[in-house]
């Protein structure tokens, strides 16, 4: 009986029985019976299989020579031998051959205790070629950019790279040059390889060939520590694994074990390479209490005492603004603080982000998971642009292109899949009139996807309402909202509003103590207002990785752990519950945001009961319906998706606030604070700048060369200019980079529509 | 001993053939006006009932690759011509095009209607770019008399040839490289299935013939397929050309009835024999990725069963003969510098294996072999490349050698100590 | 060569092939044909032209033998070494070569006229030993004196408008 009831294949390999679906490839079967057949080349995320490196070569009776398995699908009643002397002694020949013209040079390779060519030749080869000839050589090692190292002698030529540059990230970059035995990496003559995917390489590459630079020489597998985590660097919630090494993360990569249905293993370059911010110049250290005796450090335990008291105080009335990337067990506890501060007066609690009134309809639209782009028949991606904002969406929306479905990306911003796909460019500030496009492009549509931004549809409520419509009345579609915040669909879920009520609290002068935690409200949107709010606040506590611009006047500074250091919930912008796991923890003086708030509450003498995040989070999925049923073991390491919570009904359009151009933001992640932090990413990171369609700028009489004045009603920034046919007139496209920029400040706390008055910058200006 | 100048008929008409009116005063386009006359699914079938083999090397029947084209795909289905003709050895193609273009055209049309295709292109090795000239221009006057273009096939059916030419790449007469390479790509070719008849060029299906193979076409549909089979062997039956070359005072293109001569008149009464007192060493009767076979094997019939049967294959028919004159190893290391030139680098063991051949017997030759050891290690390489690759050309990089090393183990493992006698001066005994 | 004039040539050419890809090759024959190599310059054009990447453009230029990506003589010597042509005496052609051009081995006169290459097969075995200049007629059988006599006619002869290598 070759196939099973269960419409399992049955068939036989080294003797034992094994069911696998229809179309499985043998490696793949013969892993999930626990036999593994050694292979190189193939890598399913790649597309289909190559064939290439002859690794995975296996006996199938009544088949002509050798197999290679990681092409050959499973057939009823196949017999597949992998162990017998014939496929041994393929596989030997093949990893000898493979080694005739490598450097063996394990001891001083990045990869060394953890390649897989070596692994390979101490598990299953003779452990050494008996080639004696002299080995080929290619021109020494290189940077094939500023974080990639490329060592062509170490290379097995076995095409993951550069089906990774050609056919994943479609970056048509890094390319095989010569032929035979002269091949080579490359890219177009010898230029860097640049993009937003390239670590990606450096995970896929067997062997030493592809390695990372700011890796490079820091650590020896033997003594480094991996923890599976998640990326906190924008709303996809890409998996990923931490590297430790003496407390300090000293790598990150795409999970071994991809999530399927987020990241597939991929990350972004920024996500990868931001660790280093960890250690950045600015990062706090150590706890520092601003009194009458003056600004010192002090130990945490005094600094949690001393937040204490002011917090529990009676009568004082507290402000808690919670950053974007705090974890929803910190949404949580902080929400539990509230109600033990001011000896009774309960605390206001806010997030920073969008307040999403309007969104309500969209936001009931069934969701779509990262995976169900895979199947789709039809992509639309409405608003935003997930290139710069969720990275490795930009993957996946791809990958269905390739698998057939129309893609058709609508809104102001050109973006990187503008080249392979229908690009649609709306007027800024008129995604209304998409909705009529999007219902064409909907059209007999089984299986759509609809990814939709945020905060372009926050600030045009009425196209959110109207597209909301359209997909509803789209058998088969799902949406997916990219969020503009990495947690902001985990706080909407613990109901935490946003914070304009807060700020006008503040400014109404009705808060007495200022709590941040995780954020640095001075550098973002309406930045001139919060700095001036929080100073009315009398008493600012801070909570923070790194130095902001609260810092020096707080009353008291309590270092946080980073998302990579600490542990908790994420939500993920699919609604995918994800835990961050910690990796280290790299400020001495610092306690996690969870930490530090339990503390709070046991030394006001109201304790909360939880002492660890997952209790947090189980008395959460308690009193919040949509995490309702979980907890940390049902999140695993795939994640859970939260349920929709429902949202309040649409409201009217909005009129952009101020006079002059329309400003279309845009926040690259690689422009984000991290980004600018880290100095791995100082040549890829992306700059504040104002762009401008050429006759916008001639109008205004400015040139590419110069910078400009972009006044809003929030303030004013000097920022470099960037001129693009690209762009709509009518508009300034605001590109939200170094923090210290201004540009985020320009915004309006609700980072509602805003138009900005752009002209030259003044001589005395222009250095600045 | 019968010569037929069935494909090269401008040997028959005595001049190049290479106007069509020259070319329809020899008999052409008779074979198409038959052809048309049947249906496509009948003319698909005289091919097979010809018997005709593929003539690029694989010998595969040529009816029974095109009834393997799915039919009514909603996709275009193409032919694609094999005129890359890069195995060392072999040069009739080379003459097909030069001299008697029409034919393959005529050839490629009968195949057009038969497996109903409109366009079909012919991949021409870039070495051959006199030839391309030549094949441009009856492109060109076919295209001008209504041969190719809007009504090629009658009835208002279209069909037209691209001529696409190669750029120096071996690989590329792999089919599947070639289909790579004509789809723009680096010439290394896809793991088979799917086979090109399904999915071919641009994913479609694809019929690939060699060009001596189309050629054939117009005198099996002229004449009859019955015709065509009734000549040579039942199973392979047909003329096939040999192309002769190396240590024979004739080198040339010798168009012969299969299993009717020896390999022996090929060498000395077609070739015009052997300098004076030398004697045959050995030979590669099928291209040089064949296995060499020696004097005792001089009276095999020339057909793909009887070389076989002494361990070779008919191959491509690019009969390079050696004589006694020239060191075997070095002989051997040439062809395995070729292999290694060649090897698109796409797997290891042939990226990797081809080039460690070539040092070793690089070594040979040069005397710093290590004796015993190399010979060892020879056939210890030979075992770990051959049918271990994804395509057959690291076959083809072993055969020759392999054989070589069984057929002169002496000579071997006196090279392998005391490496290669310096090569014969060629002046001292110019050779034809 | 600006992709302009590259995608002039392929106009006529576009509608023969189903991908755009298929184009590739025909371009960089193109392209080399105005200075006899393809610098950096002309592969992008050559990108540009048929909307593929640079590197990828490189990465199939690179592939093929006759495309050069560095600079080559005004006249390419391409003498078959393979083995008909070994039996017959190529390596004496090419020795002989070497030395009439003052060469060490392959490579490229001073003077910039000539590149001297050792090539595989170039289907003319009955023309051994034999070479071709540039992608021009199969020459052969030769004898050295024949070939040195070659290379003097040809440094007589103006550059080629086009080159065909
Ligand atoms: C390495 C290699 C090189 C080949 N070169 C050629 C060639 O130059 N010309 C050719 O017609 N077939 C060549 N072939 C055979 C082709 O793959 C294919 O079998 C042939 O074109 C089919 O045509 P036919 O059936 O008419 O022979 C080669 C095969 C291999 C493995
Ligand atoms: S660099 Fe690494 S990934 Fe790329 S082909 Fe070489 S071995 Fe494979
Ligand atoms: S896409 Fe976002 S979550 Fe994923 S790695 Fe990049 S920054 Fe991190
Ligand atoms: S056998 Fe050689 S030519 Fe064929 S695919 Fe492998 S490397 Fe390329
Ligand atoms: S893993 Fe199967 S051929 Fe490479
Ligand atoms: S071996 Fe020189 S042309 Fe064939």
């Amino acid at each position: 009986m070759a196939e099973h009831d269960d419409g399992l294949i049955v068939l036989t390999i080294n003797g034992r029985e094994v069911r696998a679906p229809k179309g499985t490839m043998l490696v793949d079967a013969a892993k999930a019976a626990g036999i593994e057949i050694p292979i190189f080349c193939y890598e399913p995320r790649l597309g289909a299989p190559i064939g290439a490196c002859r690794m995975c070569l296996v006996e199938v009776e009544g088949m002509r020579g050798l197999q290679t398995a990681c092409s050959t699908p499973v057939a009823p009643d196949m017999v597949v031998n992998t162990e017998s002397e014939v496929a041994k002694d393929a596989q030997d020949g093949v990893l000898e051959l493979l080694l005739a013209n490598h450097p063996l040079d394990c001891p001083v390779c990045d990869k060394g205790g953890e390649c897989p060519l070596q692994d390979r030749t101490f598990r299953f080869g003779p452990g050494r070629t008996r080639s004696l000839e002299p080995k080929l050589h290619f021109p020494k090692p290189l940077d094939l950019s500023p974080l990639v190292a490329l060592d062509r002698e170490r290379c097995i030529a076995c095409f993951r790279c550069v089906r990774f540059s050609q056919e994943v990230a479609e970056d048509g970059q890094l390319t095989f040059q010569e032929r035979g035995d002269h091949t080579e990496i490359a890219t177009f003559s010898g230029d860097p390889y640049e993009g937003r995917f390239t670590g990606n390489t450096i995970d896929l590459c067997p062997v030493g060939a592809l390695t990372s630079n700011p890796y490079r020489f820091v650590s020896r597998p033997w003594d480094i520590k991996n923890t599976p985590s998640v990326c906190a660097g924008c709303s996809m919630g890409c998996n990923l694994e931490i590297t430790e090494r003496e407390g300090e993360v000293k790598r990150l990569t795409g999970r071994p074990e991809p999530n399927m249905a987020v990241e597939e293993g991929w990350i972004c370059d920024r996500g990868r390479w931001g660790y280093p911010a960890l250690r950045s110049a600015d990062r706090l250290q150590a706890p520092v209490l601003a009194d009458a005796v003056g600004r010192r450090n002090v130990p945490l335990e005094r600094a949690v005492t001393e937040a204490s008291g002011l917090l529990g105080a009676r009568g004082a009335r507290v402000g808690i603004l919670l950053g974007d990337a705090v974890t929803v067990e910190t949404g949580f506890l902080a929400g539990e603080l509230a109600d033990r501060v001011g000896g009774g007066t309960p605390a206001m609690v806010a997030r920073t982000g969008i307040p999403g009134h309007g969104l309500g309809p969209i936001r009931a639209l069934p969701g779509a998971q990262m995976d169900d782009i895979d199947g789709a028949d039809v992509v639309l991606v409405v608003g935003g642009d997930p290139c710069t904002q969720q990275p490795v969406a930009e993957l996946r929306i791809r990958k269905a292109r390739r698998a057939g479905a129309h893609v058709a990306v609508i809104g102001p911003r050109p973006t990187a899949l503008d080249a392979s796909c229908e690009a649609l460019r709306t007027t800024p500030g008129h995604l209304l009139d998409a909705a009529a496009v999007i219902n064409e492009r909907l059209q007999g549509s089984q299986r759509a996807v609809v990814l939709w931004d945020e905060a372009d549809l926050a600030a045009e409520p009425a196209a959110a309402e109207a597209i909301a419509r359209v997909v509803a009345a789209t058998p088969g579609a799902r949406a997916v909202e990219m969020c503009a915040d990495v947690s902001g669909a985990g706080l909407r879920a613990l109901g935490i509003p946003a914070a304009g009520d807060l700020l006008g609290a503040l400014e109404a002068g009705d808060i007495d103590i200022l709590l941040t935690i995780g954020t640095d409200p001075t550098t973002g949107p309406a930045g001139d207002r919060w700095a001036a709010a929080a100073d009315r606040a009398g008493t600012i506590i801070e909570m923070a990785t790194h130095r902001t611009g609260l810092t020096d006047r707080a009353a008291l500074v309590l270092p946080m752990l980073a998302p990579l250091e600490d542990e908790g919930v994420l939500v993920s912008m699919t609604g995918r519950a994800q835990r961050l796991r910690p990796g280290a923890r790299e400020a001495a003086g610092a306690a996690a945001a969870w930490e530090l708030i339990v503390g709070i509450t046991h030394r006001i003498g109201n304790p909360v009961p939880d002492r660890t995040p997952a209790q947090a989070f189980r008395r959460l999925a308690e009193q919040h319906a949509a995490f309702a049923g979980l907890d940390y073991r049902a999140i695993g390491r795939e994640g859970a998706v939260i349920a929709a919570v429902p949202q309040d009904p649409g409201s009217p359009a909005r009129e952009p606030v101020g006079d002059g151009l329309l400003i279309v933001p845009c926040a690259p992640v690689f422009g984000d604070a991290v980004a600018h932090r880290s100095d791995a990413l100082e040549a890829v990171r992306e700059p504040s700048r104002a762009a401008l369609a050429p006759a916008e700028a001639e109008r205004l009489g400015v040139r590419t060369d110069a910078r400009v004045r972009v006044t809003t009603p929030e303030g004013t920034a000097v920022l470099p200019l960037e001129i693009d046919s690209r762009l709509h007139e009518g508009a300034v496209y605001l590109m939200v980079g170094d923090p210290s920029s201004g540009a985020a400040r320009l915004l309006p706390e609700d980072r509602g529509p805003v138009r900005a008055v752009v002209s030259a910058a003044a001589r005395e200006e222009v250095g600045a | 001993m019968p010569q037929v100048n069935s494909v090269y008929r401008h040997r028959e008409f005595g001049a190049p053939l290479t106007t069509l009116a020259d070319y329809e005063r020899a008999g052409g386009y008779l074979g198409l006006k038959d052809a048309l006359a049947l249906t496509p699914d009948d003319a698909l079938y005289a091919f097979h009932r010809s018997g005709l083999r593929g003539r690029g090397g694989a010998g595969f029947p040529m009816g029974r690759k095109a009834s393997f084209l799915p039919k009514d795909t909603g996709r275009p289905t193409y032919i694609v011509c094999n005129a890359d003709e890069s195995e060392p050895g072999t040069f009739k193609d080379r003459e097909i095009i030069e001299r008697n273009p029409f034919q393959l055209i005529e050839g490629l049309t009968i195949a057009a209607h038969a497996v109903e295709c409109e366009r079909a292109y012919i991949y021409i090795r870039g070495e051959y770019e006199a030839q391309a000239k030549v094949l441009d221009a009856a492109l060109a006057e076919a295209r001008g008399a209504g041969r190719l273009g809007p009504d090629a096939l009658g009835e208002g059916r279209p069909f037209d040839i691209t001529l696409y030419r190669g750029a120096g790449a071996y690989i590329c007469g792999e089919e599947t490289a070639l289909l790579e390479s004509l789809e723009g790509k680096r010439g290394q070719p896809r793991l088979k299935p799917p086979f090109p008849a399904v999915a071919g060029l641009y994913g479609c299906p694809t019929l690939i013939n060699n060009v001596e193979t189309l050629a054939a076409l117009p005198p099996i549909m002229h004449r009859g397929p019955d015709w065509y089979g009734s000549m040579g062997p039942e199973k392979s039956p047909g003329t096939k050309i040999f192309s002769v070359s190396g240590h024979v005072l004739r080198p040339g293109n010798y168009e012969v009835v299969l299993g009717e001569t020896t390999l022996r008149e090929l060498i000395f009464t077609m070739a015009g024999g052997l300098r004076p007192g030398r004697h045959v060493k050995a030979v590669w009767p099928g291209g040089s990725s064949v296995p060499v076979i020696g004097e005792g094997s001089l009276d095999v019939p020339l057909d793909y069963e009887s070389l076989n049967g002494v361990g070779t294959f008919l191959g491509s028919g690019g009969c390079i003969v050696m004589d006694d004159s020239e060191c075997i190893v070095r002989a051997c290391h040439r062809l395995a510098q070729f292999y290694r030139h060649e090897s698109c680098g796409k797997c290891t063991p042939c990226r990797e294996g081809t080039g460690w051949l070539a040092r070793i017997l690089g070594r040979m030759v040069a005397g710093e072999g290590r004796g015993a050891e190399d010979i060892r290690m020879l056939e210890s390489l030979f075992g770990r490349i051959s049918g271990r690759t994804l395509c057959a050309l690291a076959d083809g990089a072993v055969m020759p050698v392999q054989s070589a090393l069984e057929l002169f183990p002496e000579e071997f493992a006196h090279v392998a100590e005391h490496g290669s006698p310096a090569p014969a001066p060629m002046m001292g005994e110019p050779v034809g | 060569m600006t992709a302009h004039e590259i995608e002039e040539y392929l106009a006529p050419m576009r509608h023969e092939f189903a991908d755009p890809r298929s184009l590739i090759l025909p371009a960089l024959k193109f392209a080399q044909g105005e200075s006899g190599w393809l610098p950096a310059e002309d592969m992008a054009a050559v990108a540009e032209a048929t909307g593929f990447s640079q590197a990828y453009v490189e990465s199939v230029a690179t592939f093929y033998d006759r495309l050069y990506i560095e600079p080559v003589g005004r006249r390419v010597i391409n003498v078959c070494v393979t083995l008909s042509c070994m039996l017959r005496g190529s390596d004496e052609i090419f020795d002989h070569l070497t030395d009439y051009l003052g060469l060490d081995g392959e490579g490229t006169t001073e003077d910039g006229m000539f590149t001297l290459a050792k090539v595989q097969c170039i289907g003319a075995c009955d023309r051994a030993p034999c070479l071709q200049i540039d992608s021009g007629e199969q020459i052969g059988p030769l004898e050295p004196a024949d070939a040195t006599c070659l290379v003097d006619d040809l440094r007589e002869q103006p550059a080629p408008a086009r080159y065909e290598r």
